[in-house]
């Protein structure tokens, strides 16, 4: 796990830091080929510290670290840029991703496949409109890597998902088709489809998705809530 | 007493043992006015019923004071903010310290922030402006967009500080992020 590392110009994002002795910070960073990692950045609360106007989240960084321990110590950041920061609504659904981040992946696990969907995801953030696609990409890829990835296309049976019918999801089984109205709650198997070929066209397919990942990471999670989202709708009652 | 002294911020296991050490071995007396200031604090200090700083009266001084402006409102996220706002000679209205910001991975929204209280100090009608002086972090951006959403929905004026390069800084010398901020932001000159 914590082997030796001396890591340099390594591509991350900073996810969360605390607050660290005086004057140091912990950095909780996911990088693209060593996955999520955490680093002591000394100095970096210092009132005229270089770090201040780098370690900033959202941001693409190229990080540099060594050592051994479960912490590692920060040697080198640089602010990669590229993109406007995130504003408004786009900073609340940052943090959303963040934390499912934080929550879900485990440290010092490479998933240059999920750092890249973080990446765009962030992207399309920041552009603001239409993030709904890059969410939902993000969170499937997320499931995938970290070994739950979802069956789409074929139900719990094996027999391929026929878009004319409703189907009920099962954590760790798959779409089962609904008979009749069972009361339960349903998608159409043309939002699975439509899943399945990465198309979020259709507003029933962005709705039914986004209840469907919902669903099943409020099962990964332990049925323990998001902050960030208890936050957000929060913040839409006034 | 150690595990007492680490609540404050920064003090991990071993400066608490420190300063736990010196106060009992070497400095007895300003042990005693230590505990004295900190309990007379908590008596006496608590939240200005209209700015939210610390006081010891209901109202503060600045808050009751008939030379600062009551038609703007200038909202930060902590104490010593003000020290930097009023240092700048530049601003006569008046406050409202957030004692915070949003930090969504903390759980910290709007509730731990009391949003509400903010609301209704800044819709006593008096008030023409909000000035929102919050951090230019991620944190604070988040804390002044949806303060700005709130406030324009109850009609009233909203406005941000502006950031940029500082005055006096160089092209050469400033962060690479600030300068890109400054580019997306520039306006007509
Ligand atoms: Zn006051």
């Amino acid at each position: 796990m914590s082997a030796k590392q001396r890591v340099d110009a390594q591509p991350a994002f900073l996810l969360h830091s605390r607050p660290y002795s005086e004057t140091s910070l912990v950095l909780d960073v996911f990088s693209r080929d060593y996955g999520r990692v955490a680093l002591l950045a000394r100095g970096a609360r210092r009132p005229r510290s270089a770090l201040r106007g780098v370690l900033i989240g959202f941001q693409g960084l190229e990080l540099g670290w060594f050592g051994g321990g479960e912490v590692k110590t920060l040697a080198r950041a640089e602010w990669q840029g590229g993109q406007p920061l995130l504003a408004g609504r786009g900073l609340l659904l940052g943090y959303y991703l963040n934390e499912l981040l934080v929550r879900l992946l485990p440290r010092e696990d490479g998933h240059p496949l999920l750092f890249d969907a973080y990446a765009s995801a962030l992207a399309a953030l920041a552009g603001g409109a239409g993030d709904a696609p890059e969410l939902r990409r993000f969170e499937q890829i997320l499931l995938r890597e970290i070994g739950y990835g979802l069956s789409l296309a074929h139900d719990a049976e094996g027999a391929a998902v026929d878009g004319q019918l409703r189907y009920r999801y099962l954590v760790e089984r798959g779409p089962i088709p609904v008979r009749g109205d069972e009361g339960m709650p349903s998608l159409s198997g043309k939002t699975l489809l439509d899943m399945a070929a990465d198309d979020y066209r259709d507003p029933c397919t962005q709705a039914e998705s986004k209840g469907l990942m919902r669903q099943l990471l409020a099962h990964y999670l332990n049925g323990k809530p998001l902050q960030s989202r208890r936050v957000f709708m929060e913040l839409q009652e006034f | 007493m150690v595990e007492a002294l680490r609540c404050l911020p920064g003090v991990g296991p071993k400066s608490a043992q420190r300063m736990a050490y010196h106060l009992l071995q070497h400095d007895r007396h300003g042990a005693k006015r230590l505990a004295a200031a900190l309990s007379g604090a908590l008596e006496v200090l608590h939240h200005c019923s209209r700015c939210n700083n610390f006081t010891e009266q209901e109202i503060c001084e600045r808050c009751l004071s008939s030379r600062r402006d009551p038609s703007q409102l200038c909202v930060i996220e902590m104490p010593v903010d003000l020290n930097s706002m009023e240092l700048t000679h530049a601003y006569n209205g008046l406050y409202y310290v957030l004692m915070g910001r949003l930090s969504p991975l903390d759980g910290v929204g709007p509730r731990e922030l009391a949003f509400e209280r903010l609301l209704q100090r800044a819709g006593d009608g008096l008030v023409k402006e909000v000035i929102l002086a919050t951090n230019y972090t991620n944190e604070g951006e988040a804390t002044a967009h949806y303060l700005s959403e709130m406030l324009r929905a109850r009609g009233i004026r909203v406005s941000r500080i502006a950031r940029g390069v500082p005055v006096g800084g160089e092209l050469e010398f400033t962060d690479a992020a600030t300068v890109a901020q400054a580019l997306i932001e520039r306006r007509d000159y």
